[in-house]
């Protein structure tokens, strides 16, 4: 079976599109960030988290009155699991404390329907900032690293426009995560410590699919005019588009086994990656590989590329 | 030819070890299984007797599972350090006090080392460290030096408490381990009674033995204690509500009755009996904690005293109240004597109590102090609160001393642990708190096979359409990753959890991304027309370079992630690691090895790669 067998998009000539397409969803993203901003996780924000499963089928509102009617303050939301709810609160040191009155409140009001608290979260607020602060050092730790090897590999020029697609892929995703933040029950799309996994998976393999569009590139363009630099791109983004197309494609059937099957705790993360390798495959085409071609076209002076035996 | 032989020596080797590594898993899987099978207790209990062995080195030996899929408790405690340096200071003034209070605010605001924020208030205020800490002649960085020590004695001594408080409790293999300058990370796997583990962790079971003061000091320090509170009460209004900090309690308390703050006075929250005796009930417990935590109020209590509550509470006429204490603030002695513990029932047989030994040095100082005290109190405190304060009837020569006046006999269980692990150096607090229970495990271990599960077929099956035969290469490679990846956990002790079957089904997805490369290389060879051999030869060589590229990047990031990481996600990191890692060598030693065996019986064509 083949599928994109010898064809000959001619992508460089669309790029100004893409480039446009890039910036609208990166806007847009942006915008949301600025005006709705995310919704951030227990692990970023704080505070305790009580899953709760009932035996039998209930209603969220009959479980969120009988938890005001006791008195207890916080918000009740479903979760992606059947006959489960999630109650959220502030943090304070005395889980115990929490535990009981939750449970006091639902086995007096609630006869008859069993219920069981199944997980329970408790991030204080010093642990909250931490947490924030790896994930930072992390995501930019990584970005460093991929920028230095590629450059190494390539050159300085491929790296940066690699980085660049990482950025657009990684801020599309999270701009996608505001914008859809809290709008679907099964999945509330918060911001979470398995979030910042997801996007350092993403940027670890975006720039995958981007070295084999760079690898082909390079073999073929030693020696080649500038002039006929547009030739070569296209030709070597045609020649390598299957192999990036089936590569994201076995990745993206396993994660979304895992946004189907994992369940709720996984779901987030499976979306965020899901979406991301999606966009990190356009953009090495669409982004990454066209920089690099307006730049050289831009600075006029021809490559010189690092790793020049492709053995 | 060598090097070929090389190859396969080493697939050959690598199998084997994972096979090893993984066998135990196995083994433990299959003895449950037919432990399970066997319908009546006694059968079963013989059946563990005579496989005890086996059993137990299996079970050692096998694959963990993480706390999120077996159930458990995830705790981050921290030990206050501010307490800690209050500790170690000495002649404290209002000054000193002031300053610690600003510390302590700032502390719980930002992560910055609590020694950096001390420091930094000190010299704020243009003060030495010396003036309260240590020997006067010391500079400030010694000091420092010297607080940084002993935050981090601190640090270990709590665990090695914290650690003999889990085993005396008995959870099978507990990990603890210390980050930082302040945390320690408990991970407690299959805890049933979440509750009680909270309590046991938490105290700081110092104990203390302070003597009582007569009733009517008592009585007269809360008349002038009222008189203070009736005149300031006039004014600002806030002091009526209870000032507690946003604890969930007092959110969920009953509507505070409304109170006209004109009329409120410290008899409303606090009855005195005829016996000189005064109580709290439940209902203003919090709001009189709050009281007798402000400075202004202890200001008014009789030198070197201090008013505690009573830790159970006795009910009357339907309501629970807590008794009053007013003791001595230097206690006459403190649990560091106290050599052993034991919960029994008490005389009647009914109320459960602690009974504890003390050494030789206690045991002196005990004498002296219940000989020069025959007909006075003295109340035992534990963390603050008052267990029993009973009347010494004669000197006690033998160091023994009781603890009643606890609810259950759990309790006095626990407290026994405590005593014995000793007293933690300063508090500690639970900073954060994941636990899971076991349905819900159970639950997350099917949704993790099924992912696996799935994610292998649809993996697979795909690659065996798109390459044919090639297809059946990159499966049985993908098949020995997966394996490489448990055997790796299990020989090296790691456990298995949700986030880290994410990444070995991500780790699917991305192993057989090699053999794309490699085969497309392959049909592109093929394509220009060369020959099979050559065409495999130049596909792998040519392959090579952006598979290693796509491998560093996904390592370095899934490093990054492990290094950076805390708690779940670094088992997400892990698998993607050791899954990346291992499919260098699957995805190309052990397919490259598969074709050369299959080109040598002539079983592979032009059309092998679809």
């Amino acid at each position: 079976m083949r599928i994109f067998h010898k064809t000959s998009f001619d992508f460089i000539r669309f790029r100004k599109i893409a480039y446009g397409f890039s910036l609208v969803l990166l806007a847009s993203g942006l915008l949301s960030l600025a005006v709705k901003g995310l919704n951030y996780g227990i692990d970023f924000r704080g505070g305790s988290e009580v899953l709760i499963r009932f035996e039998k089928n209930i209603d969220v509102s009959t479980v969120r009155s009988v938890l005001d009617a006791a008195g207890v303050s916080g918000s009740l939301k479903q979760y992606g699991l059947d006959r489960s709810f999630l109650f959220s609160t502030v943090f304070n040191g005395e889980t115990n404390d929490l535990k009981s009155l939750v449970s006091h409140a639902l086995n007096d009001r609630l006869k008859g329907n069993h219920h069981e608290i199944v997980r329970i979260d408790a991030v204080g607020p010093s642990i909250a900032s931490d947490l924030k602060w790896s994930a930072v050092k992390a995501l930019l730790a990584s970005l460093l690293a991929i920028l230095l090897y590629v450059g190494f590999r390539f050159e300085l020029k491929f790296a940066t426009a690699g980085v660049v697609a990482i950025f657009h892929d990684i801020l599309t995703v999270l701009g996608l995560f505001s914008i859809l933040g809290g709008l679907f029950d099964f999945m509330p799309l918060e911001m979470d410590q398995s979030i910042i996994a997801a996007f350092l998976t993403i940027a670890g393999y975006s720039i995958t699919d981007t070295v084999v569009v760079y690898d082909r590139i390079r073999e073929r363009i030693r020696g080649q005019k500038p002039s006929d630099y547009e030739r070569i791109f296209n030709e070597s983004m045609n020649q390598t588009l299957s192999r990036t197309i089936i590569t994201s494609g076995t990745v993206l059937l396993s994660v979304l086994v895992l946004f189907i099957f994992a369940g709720p705790a996984i779901r987030g993360f499976a979306f965020a990656v899901f979406i991301g390798i999606l966009i990190g495959t356009y953009s090495s085409i669409f982004v990454a590989a066209p920089l690099v071609f307006d730049w050289l076209r831009l600075s006029k002076s021809p490559v010189h590329l690092r790793g020049s035996k492709v053995s | 030819m060598k090097n070929k032989r090389f190859n396969l020596l080493l697939i050959a080797a690598v199998t084997l070890v994972a096979a090893w590594s993984l066998w135990p898993t196995w083994r433990d899987y299959s003895l449950s299984q037919q432990l399970n099978s066997i319908k009546s207790a006694p059968d079963s209990l013989k059946y563990v007797l005579s496989n005890r062995d086996e059993i137990e080195n299996a079970r050692k030996k096998s694959l963990k599972l993480g706390l999120d899929l077996k159930g458990g408790m995830h705790l981050v405690m921290e030990v206050d350090q501010v307490d800690l340096f209050e500790q170690k200071a000495w002649n404290k003034d209002s000054k000193f006090t002031a300053i610690m209070k600003s510390v302590r605010t700032k502390a719980s605001q930002s992560d910055a080392r609590v020694l950096d924020i001390l420091s930094g208030e000190f010299k704020n205020e243009n003060m030495r460290l010396s003036r309260y800490f240590y020997d006067i002649r010391n500079s400030d960085q010694e000091i420092v030096k010297k607080l940084e020590k002993e935050s981090e004695d601190a640090l270990n001594r709590a665990k090695e408490i914290i650690r003999n408080r889990i085993d005396q409790y008995g959870v099978a293999e507990p990990v603890i381990t210390t980050q930082g300058s302040r945390k320690l990370i408990i991970e407690l796997p299959g805890v049933s009674d979440e509750n009680r583990v909270r309590n046991l962790l938490k105290g700081t079971a110092k104990l203390e033995f302070r003597l009582l003061r007569d009733p009517e000091i008592l009585l007269r320090t809360l008349d002038r204690l009222n008189t203070y509170v009736v005149q300031n009460n006039a004014a600002p209004q806030s002091i009526a509500v209870p000032t507690v900090s946003p604890s969930v309690s007092s959110q969920l308390k009953a509507p505070v009755p409304a109170k006209p703050a004109t009329a409120r006075t410290l008899y409303d929250d606090i009855r005195v009996y005829q016996n000189g005796t005064a109580y709290t009930t439940e209902h203003s417990k919090d709001y009189v904690v709050s009281l007798l935590r402000r400075s202004d109020i202890q200001a008014l209590l009789p030198q070197d005293t201090e008013l505690l509550l009573s830790a159970k509470s006795d009910v009357i006429n339907g309501e629970k109240h807590f008794a009053l204490y007013l003791v001595k603030k230097t206690p006459e002695l403190t649990g560091g004597v106290i050599t052993e513990a034991k919960a029994t029932f008490g005389s009647q047989g009914v109320q459960p109590e602690v009974l504890m030994a003390m050494n030789s040095e206690g045991t002196s100082k005990w004498a002296r102090i219940t000989g020069a005290n025959i007909g006075k109190r003295i109340a035992i405190v534990l963390d603050g609160a008052v267990y029993s304060a009973p009347v010494v009837q004669s000197k006690i020569p033998s160091g023994n001393s009781v603890i009643n006046g606890i609810e259950s006999l759990e309790e006095a269980k626990d407290l026994e642990i405590v005593l014995k692990a000793g007293a933690l150096p300063a508090p500690v607090r639970i900073i954060e708190e994941r636990s899971v229970g076991p349905s819900l495990g159970a639950d997350y271990i099917r949704a993790g096979v099924l992912s696996l599960g799935w994610a292998f077929c649809a993996v697979s099956v795909f690659m065996l359409a798109y390459y044919k035969k090639a297809g059946i290469a990159a499966d049985i490679a993908l098949v020995l990753n997966i394996v490489i990846v448990l055997s790796v956990l299990a020989g090296f002790n790691a456990s298995l959890s949700l986030p880290g079957i994410a990444g070995i089904v991500l780790t699917i997805g991305m192993a057989v991304d090699a053999n794309v490369l490699i085969y497309e290389r392959i049909r592109e060879e093929l394509d220009g027309g060369k020959a099979l051999k050559s065409a495999i030869e130049m596909g792998y060589d040519r392959a090579f370079s952006s598979i290693l590229d796509s491998h560093v990047t996904t390592l370095s990031a899934a490093f990054l992630l492990y290094t950076y990481g805390i708690g779940p996600i670094q088992g997400f990191a892990l698998t993607l690691m050791i899954g990346t890692a291992a499919s260098l060598f699957t995805s190309i030693v052990v397919t490259k090895e598969i074709f050369s065996f299959l080109l040598g019986r002539n079983l592979m064509t032009q059309k092998s790669f679809g």
